[in-house]
This record gives structure tokens, C-alpha cells and sequence, in this order.
């Protein structure tokens, strides 16, 4: 049996496997879980070479799995979340409900997942997409299992249109090119922008809608934030990539092409609504007074760099885009987790209700320490490199000035909402409801540990994401991609060392800890957070200082026009519009059968009367 | 291993330098405020006096972790832009790590230290010290975006992103940028003055309401260091505005000490004319709100960036 089979088959097994066991031991379910993603990913990595391929036929069609280097530096990330989100689950799910359900379903997504990034051809893609749809909108609704009609119906219905139009254009590749392999569509120039202008459009908008690009976004915030958070932790760090991975498939035509410029308003477009779902993403989130919400937000902003850099179409940029996803599955992935360890333990992630975590919480808050600043994209963490050169692709290499701005201004922005997040569940007065708040369990520090790792080193040598990124970037086109293992080149030949970079950060660190901490040691004292003065009165035990509500306020009035802009309502009125056009059919069906018969009559005498248009 | 010493001495003398100048401008300033307002004023040295008692003081209170960490946080990031600002132009004691680091890399290092603070200001658990925290990372979203602007138009015009080679082409053209491009140089002035906060944009630390904001909580070796860290950032902020627009210091013919001597003389004298643009205008400025410092920022020094950019794609040849 071939390999990549196993591989189908041991997450399949799983996955009926774990819904089975529940009704034994819900103890085991999680464990199993995690057990069968780290089989499969063993045997992923061990047993299949990048540029394995595997042939057969099924009803009559060609079908072909296999794996090129893009699609293994996704399956990196798909893995690699998997099974650390799963070890996370573990504890993370105890004492819920429905285990089953929801381990049975996740194993089915990363099957849904791996599929995506194995197909070859149209048929496989598609099939593998639905099961990671519907897979995934199983768990966005785990937790409203009762309110699904409310819950997770604006996913559902994104999700819907994406899959019909992918589904149209992949109808039309067969139609006009007679294949469903996409190495030969590709070939033949079924993606090029100037042949059917509107194969690659659909195949972009089917794309686009997983990766939440504006203004297909609206479903992202809710879905990410209701969704247990270990699986959001794989759902915006991994199959939102998913949208990431199609768009770079379907720019391979513009990226092999000769003459990139013949492209300029397809990549100018996607570009700037990279650019606006950043901007848009970045402002909604720092209202936002749930850590949650926050985050899913932030996720979206986040994949609007991504697709900026994607749009820019040069090396740089597409290393960055490359880069930043998987950095963003890292930090993100990170400070998921760092939110569902909060709800677990303090019950709530509501900013309003909790904050002072930190003596509580230390790991935890390291942990999102970390993150955040990569989030931030500060040095000496792996969030700055993606930055970098995104920022340096855009001004060197591309001609998009103003673009560049949006997206500076948007990554400004998010140090305000990085530092809600960290302030809001961490840092604030320690109140008494939190008092016996105890740290998370080891088992779900411990990928977070790994992940901040991973944050951490990256920063220092990201020639370790650089190798298999540039690999990748060869295998859809790309020449000659060079890079260093820890220093940032651009098109100018500036040079940026990050090795030398986090040892002199690290040098002064150890330093300046050491002299402020010896410095008077013995009179140095710790007082808790109530301690205070303010304005030379101490404040009594029972007073609130908490302050959660309108943080940033002052910025919410400077940014007030741009807050008044809301996709949610535009699709709103969209939706009653069709509803109400859709209501003068309706009427049509009136409940009487003399009417029916009445149309039955008006049918054949129009048939009657225009049988020669309609036959000839 | 000689090298590793004389580079380790080197940026030893920078951070001295640094850390001098910026204590002494920070006297000055209070000097010249003093005499415009028609009072004495504290002598120039008030400020080394200061320092002097705050990390002499026997007993310190930290809130918490954060709080600890936060004059660290400063300090690393004011060393860290340090090393990688040309002090002194061709000198070997100041070049330190100038070719190694970007003015990107510059752009976020610069912020690094004001999360440290914040987030050490959140730990105190004093709202007047958050709601200065809150207003102060509101502001930067403010001035940030002329700011790049400006240095955004000087990449564009030069083709580099490197501080080194904006000295070198001035250098050899002998045409400061601020000629060049003079809209980059109004677009970055008029950033700087919020970079500073000095009044109209000090609502962030504004000391008859919120207690000094951001620093209420901190005291003794705390406040200490990270008043160091401050007088190093201001030498910083300004050193990179005269590399960037003024031609930079050390440009000279002169051998050995003699050209030292005379290039920090350059040195002191640019950056203190420059010093005195965002002190003039502290004191004839009320303050401004949160929200209008933001508009402010949004209006006309984003105009004169946004100037900067199409004069900078004028001049390299874009639009031929």
C-alpha cells in the first residue's frame, strides 16, 4: 500500500477511532488523539521524500497525490501545529463534553488539511477542501451546539461560496484546457490572468475567503474566537494558510511568466485589500475588550501582510509571505493557546472581569511575552524578520508607496492591541477573584514552550525557515532564491545581522539584569499592586482601579472615520436585499392549485408561441 | 581578540558620550525654559545631580516583575540603537556596529524601549500610569506614520537604507539632504517634536493629572537608570536626525585627535541647534489632547511626507 495512503488512513482510523473510545473513556480520547497525529506525522516525515508522487485512477478520472517542496513547507506547519495543538487539547478539553465529537473532527480537519496540500489534481483538491470545511465548521459549532442557526452560519455561508467557486472555475479548467492535473493547468495557462479571465478569479475568491481576506473577512472573528481554542490555535495558524497556499498556487502563472508587469493591476488589487484587511483588521481589534476576540482580529490583520507580500510577486516579498506564515502560525498559535490557558484557569478571557494573571500565571504570561513581541514585530524575536522584509520588498523591489504606509501603519497600530492583550489578561491590579487562580498544567505549557522556542530562535537565525522557504519559492518558479542564515540582504545590498543583533541584546540584557537586580539588593522590596499612590492618597483595599473599559479611547476618536467603515454591515444589507428579492418569488407559490395549473397553461403557451427561438 | 577589546572600548566611549550630552541638553533645557519664562532656573548640572541621589537611595520598591525589568528593557534598547547610529563619521572609536544594521531595524528598536516601560507601568497596577500608557501608544501611532514617511522618501531617493551611506552621499554630493529633499526634513522635524513630547504632545506624562503617567509608580535606582536611558534615547533621536539630514559630524580633512576634537565640536553644535527646534516650540506650546496631537500628526506632517515621497520619486527618475 502506498505510504501517503497510510498516512490518509491512519488519521481516518483516528478519527473514527477516538469518536468510538468516548463512549468507553473520555480520559483516552485525548490521548489517542494526540497519539494517532504524531503517528501520522512520524511516519510523514520519516517515510516521504519531497517530490514523492503516487498515481492511480478512480471512476474513470486521473487522479495523483504528491508532494513538491511548497507543499511540504505547509505540511511542516501542518504537522507541526497538529500535534502540538493536540498535546494541548488533552488537558485543555478535560471535564468538557462530546470528546468524541470534537477529537473526531479534528483528526478529520488535518486530514482535510494534509489532503489539500498532497492534491495534484482538481478532484482530490476539492474533495480534501470540503472534508477540511466541513470538518472544521463542526468545531467552530462545538461550542453552540444547541444555537448553530446563529452561530456558525455566516462561516458556513462563506464557506459555501468559496467552495461553488472553486468549484465553477475548476469546471471551466476541464472544459477549456481538458485536464483536472494541476501541473498540466498550470502549463497550459489556465491561471493566466489574460486567457479566462475568470478561472483564476474564482479559484483566487474560493482561496481568499479561507485565508479572511477583506472583504470576505466578516466570518473570521467569530468563528476563530467561538471555536475551542486549542483548535483555534491549528484554525487560524494552519488551514487559514490553506487560502495562503491556493493563492500562491494560482500566482505561479504571473510568477513564471516573463514579464511580471503584465500583471500589475491583478497583484496592485490584491495588494491593497491585503493592505485594507490588515489596516481594518488592526483597528477592530484594539476595541476589542475580549482577549479572544482580540486575537482573532489580529489574526486577520495578520493575514493581510501575508497577502500583501504575496501580491508583491518578487523574492523578497514572497519570502516574506512565505516567512511570516509560518511565523504567524508560531506567535499565534502561542498566544491561542496562551488564551485558552487563561479560560481554563481563570474561567474567562473577558479583559473586563480578570486581570493581575501574572503571579499567577508566570509561564503563561512569558509565554505571551514572547509571542507578542514577535507579534509586534520587534527584535530580537522571529516576528521582526517577516517585517522586514516585507517592508524592504515593498519599498525596494515593488513600486507600491503608498501600500507600504498602509501596512506600517497598520503594524504601528498593533503594538496598541498587543500591549491590551498583554495588560488586559496579565498585568492591572490583582484582584481577590483571582486569587486561587493556579498556573496551567504542564502538559499544556509545554507546547507553548516550544512554540515561544521557536519564536525566539528564529529571531536569531531564520535561515533555518529561510532553507525549506526558498526551496518552496524554486518549486513554484522562483531562480537562484538566495538567502543567509542570519542576516537580512535586500535588492540594495543593505545587510541586517540579526545573529550580531540578539547577541549584543542578550549581552546588555545580562548585564543590566545583573546591576539592577545586585544594586541594593537587601533594600529592594516587592509590594503588590495595591501599594500605590495615587495623587499622594494610598487607595483603601475595596477600591476599583481597574482600568479596562475604552482603552484607547483617545485613538478610537482620532480614528473615528475609519472605524464608521464595517464589512459586517454591508453584507448585512446585502443579505436583506436578496432576501427581499428573493421574497417576490416566493410569492409565486401561492398554495392554490388553480394557480399552479394556471402556470402549467402560461408555460406551454410560451412554449408554444416561441418554439422556433427556443428549438431551432 | 584585540579587536573584540578595542570595539568593547569603543562603544564604551559611545555610551559615555551619549549618556553626557544627553544629561547635559536635558539641563539646558531646563535652563533655557527657566530664562524664556523669566526665572533663574536650575544650573545646567541639576539633571547629573538628580541621577546622583536617585541611585543613592537606600531603600527601592518594585511592583512585580515588569516593573523590575522595565529600566532594563530601556536600557537595552537604548544601547542597542546606539551601537548602531554613526556617531562620528570615518572615526574608528564610534563606528562600532553602523554597517550592520538598518534604518528599519532602527525604526522598531526605537520602540522597543517605550513597550518595556509601558508594560512595567501596567504592572504598578496605577490607572493614572496605564491611562498615560494608553495616551502615549495612541501618540506614537500618530507621529510614526510622518516619520516613516520621511525616511521612507529618503530610501526611495537613494537608494539605500543604510544611516552610513546617507553620510557617505552626502559626503561626496557636499548637498545636505535637508537640500535635497527639504519636505523629508519638515515631515521628520515635525515627527520629532512628538518623538520628544515636550509640550504641545507631554499629555502622555502630564504631571497635574496623571501623576507623570507613565513613570508614577517608579523610583529610586529604577528611576535612576531609566533616566540614563532617556538622556541616552534624546542623544539618540538626535544624532540620527543630523545623520540623516545635517550632513552628520566628522566630515573632516583633519588627522588623529585633532579631527575627533573637531568633529564632536560639529557634533555638539548641530544636535544642539536641532535640540532647540522641539524646545522653542515646548515653550510657546499649550497642550494638546490625546486625539488632537493624532490629528494633528494625520494633517500636515503626513501632507509633507506624502510631498517628500513624490519629490524623492521625482528626483530618481520614477516619473521620466
Amino acid at each position: 500500500m502506498e505510504i501517503i495512503a497510510i498516512i490518509l488512513l491512519i488519521l481516518l482510523v483516528g478519527s473514527m477511532l477516538t469518536f468510538l473510545i468516548d463512549s468507553f473513556s473520555s480520559k483516552l480520547t485525548g490521548i489517542t488523539a494526540f497519539l494517532f497525529s504524531l503517528a501520522a506525522s512520524v511516519v510523514f516525515f520519516t517515510q516521504i521524500p519531497s517530490g514523492y508522487q503516487f498515481k492511480f485512477q478512480l471512476a474513470g478520472l486521473d487522479l495523483q497525490w504528491g508532494l513538491t517542496d511548497y507543499s511540504y513547507y505547509f505540511a511542516y506547519i501542518i504537522f507541526g501545529m497538529s500535534v502540538l495543538a493536540l498535546l494541548y487539547s488533552i488537558k485543555y478539553m478535560e471535564g468538557k463534553g462530546r470528546l468524541g465529537y470534537f477529537y473526531g473532527s479534528f483528526l478529520l480537519t488535518i486530514l482535510g488539511m494534509f489532503g489539500v496540500v498532497i492534491s495534484q489534481d482538481f478532484v482530490s483538491l476539492f474533495i480534501f477542501w470540503e472534508i477540511m470545511t466541513w470538518a472544521s465548521f463542526l468545531l467552530v459549532i462545538y461550542n453552540a451546539y444547541y444555537k448553530v442557526k446563529t452561530k456558525g452560519v455566516k462561516y458556513m455561508i462563506f464557506s459555501a461560496i468559496g467552495a461553488y467557486a472553486m468549484l465553477t472555475a475548476i469546471v471551466f479548467i476541464r472544459v477549456h484546457y481538458d485536464t483536472l492535473l494541476i501541473s498540466e493547468a498550470i502549463a497550459k495557462g489556465a491561471f493566466n490572468f489574460e486567457q479566462y479571465i475568470y478561472i483564476p478569479i474564482f479559484l483566487l475568491l474560493g482561496f481568499s475567503i479561507k485565508a479572511a481576506v477583506m472583504p470576505f473577512h466578516v466570518w473570521a472573528p467569530s468563528a476563530y474566537s467561538k471555536s475551542p481554542m486549542s483548535f483555534t490555535t491549528i484554525f487560524s495558524g494552519a488551514m487559514s494558510k490553506m487560502g495562503v497556499f491556493g493563492i500562491g498556487l494560482v500566482f505561479t502563472s504571473i510568477y513564471l511568466g516573463t514579464n511580471p508587469e503584465n500583471f500589475y493591476w491583478v497583484r496592485t488589487i490584491l495588494g491593497w485589500l491585503g493592505g485594507i484587511t490588515a489596516v481594518m483588521g488592526t483597528i477592530y481589534a484594539l476595541i476589542q475588550t475580549d482577549a479572544k476576540k482580540l486575537l482573532a482580529y489580529s489574526s486577520v490583520a495578520q493575514l493581510g501582510y501575508i497577502v500583501v507580500g504575496l501580491s508583491t510577486g518578487t523574492k523578497l516579498g514572497i519570502m516574506a509571505a512565505l516567512y511570516l506564515t509560518v511565523i504567524h502560525a508560531v506567535f499565534k498559535g502561542a498566544l491561542f493557546m496562551v488564551a485558552g490557558a487563561v479560560e481554563k484557569q481563570a474561567g474567562t478571557t473577558d479583559m473586563t472581569k480578570i486581570s493581575g494573571l501574572i503571579r499567577r500565571m508566570p509561564w503563561t504570561f512569558l509565554v505571551a511575552l514572547v509571542s507578542i513581541i514577535a507579534l509586534a514585530g520587534m527584535p530580537p524575536v522571529g516576528g521582526f524578520v517577516g517585517k522586514w522584509l516585507l517592508y524592504e520588498a515593498l519599498i525596494t523591489e515593488s513600486n507600491n508607496y503608498i501600500l507600504v504606509v498602509v501596512v506600517f501603519f497598520s503594524s504601528t497600530a498593533a503594538f496598541l492591541y498587543s500591549y491590551r492583550f498583554l495588560y488586559g489578561l496579565f498585568l492591572g491590579q490583582e484582584e481577590k477573584d483571582t486569587k486561587d487562580v493556579k498556573e496551567a498544567p504542564i502538559t499544556m505549557l509545554i507546547p507553548m514552550l516550544i512554540l515561544m522556542i521557536i519564536a525566539i530562535v528564529s529571531g536569531a537565525v531564520p535561515g533555518l525557515i529561510f532553507e525549506p522557504a526558498a526551496k518552496a519559492m524554486e518549486a513554484i518558479g522562483f531562480q537562484d532564491v538566495t538567502w543567509q542564515m542570519s542576516s537580512l540582504t535586500n535588492l540594495w545590498g543593505d545587510t541586517t545581522n540579526l545573529g550580531l543583533i540578539s547577541m549584543l541584546i542578550g549581552a546588555v540584557f545580562v548585564i543590566v539584569f545583573v546591576f539592577i537586580t545586585l544594586k541594593g539588593y537587601k533594600n529592594t522590596k516587592d509590594v503588590g499592586t495595591k501599594d500605590i499612590s495615587t495623587s499622594g492618597e494610598i487607595p483603601k483595599e475595596w477600591e476599583n482601579l481597574s482600568f479596562q473599559q475604552d482603552f484607547f479611547q483617545p485613538f478610537q476618536r482620532a480614528a473615528a472615520p475609519l472605524y464608521s467603515m464595517n464589512m459586517n454591515k454591508i453584507w448585512k444589507n446585502l443579505g436583506e436585499n436578496l432576501e427581499a428579492f428573493f421574497g417576490f418569488f416566493r410569492k409565486l407559490y401561492t398554495g392554490n392549485g388553480q394557480t399552479y395549473a394556471l402556470y402549467v397553461v402560461i408555460f406551454l403557451v410560451v412554449l408554444l408561441l416561441f418554439k422556433d427561438v427556443i428549438f431551432s | 581578540m584585540e579587536g573584540i577589546l578595542f570595539k568593547i572600548f569603543g562603544a564604551f566611549i559611545t555610551a559615555l558620550l551619549a549618556f553626557t550630552v544627553g544629561m547635559l541638553f536635558g539641563g539646558l533645557r531646563r535652563k533655557v525654559i527657566a530664562r524664556a519664562q523669566n526665572r533663574v532656573g536650575p544650573p545646567v548640572y541639576q539633571n547629573f545631580l538628580d541621577l546622583l541621589k536617585l541611585q543613592s537611595k537606600t531603600t527601592n520598591i518594585a511592583h512585580g516583575f515588569m516593573g523590575h525589568m522595565a529600566p532594563v528593557w530601556i536600557i537595552i534598547a537604548a544601547m542597542t540603537t546606539l551601537m548602531f547610529i554613526p556617531v562620528l563619521q570615518g572615526d574608528l572609536w564610534f563606528e562600532n556596529l553602523t554597517m550592520k544594521g538598518d534604518l528599519i531595524f532602527l525604526l522598531y528598536m526605537m520602540v522597543f524601549g517605550n513597550l518595556g516601560m509601558a508594560l512595567g507601568a501596567g504592572q504598578s497596577g496605577n490607572p493614572n500610569s496605564v491611562l498615560g500608557v494608553s495616551r502615549g501608544l495612541s501618540q506614537l501611532v500618530g507621529f510614526e506614520i510622518p516619520y516613516f514617511l520621511a525616511i521612507t522618501a529618503l530610501m526611495l531617493q537613494f537608494q539605500t537604507t543604510t544611516i552610513a551611506e546617507f553620510l557617505n552621499i552626502q559626503a561626496e554630493t557636499g548637498v545636505w539632504i535637508v537640500l535635497q529633499n527639504p519636505f523629508a526634513f519638515i515631515a521628520a522635524v515635525l515627527a520629532s517634536l512628538g518623538m520628544f513630547m515636550y509640550a504641545p504632545f507631554n499629555i502622555v506624562g502630564a504631571p497635574a493629572e496623571l501623576a507623570s503617567g507613565p513613570r508614577a509608580e517608579f523610583g529610586g535606582k529604577y528611576l535612576g537608570t531609566m533616566m540614563t536611558g532617556g538622556a541616552v534615547f534624546a542623544f539618540i533621536k538626535l544624532v540620527l536626525m543630523v545623520d540623516l539630514f545635517l550632513g552628520g559630524a566628522g566630515n573632516n580633512n583633519l588627522e588623529g585627535i585633532a579631527g575627533t576634537a573637531v568633529g564632536l565640536l560639529e557634533l555638539l553644535l548641530k544636535t544642539f541647534l536641532f535640540y532647540m527646534i522641539p524646545v522653542f516650540v515646548a515653550i510657546v506650546s499649550p497642550r494638546y489632547r490625546t486625539e488632537q496631537a493624532i490629528r494633528f500628526f494625520w494633517k500636515w506632517p503626513t501632507f509633507f511626507g506624502i510631498l517628500a515621497i513624490v519629490w524623492a520619486l521625482y528626483k530618481n527618475g520614477t516619473f521620466n
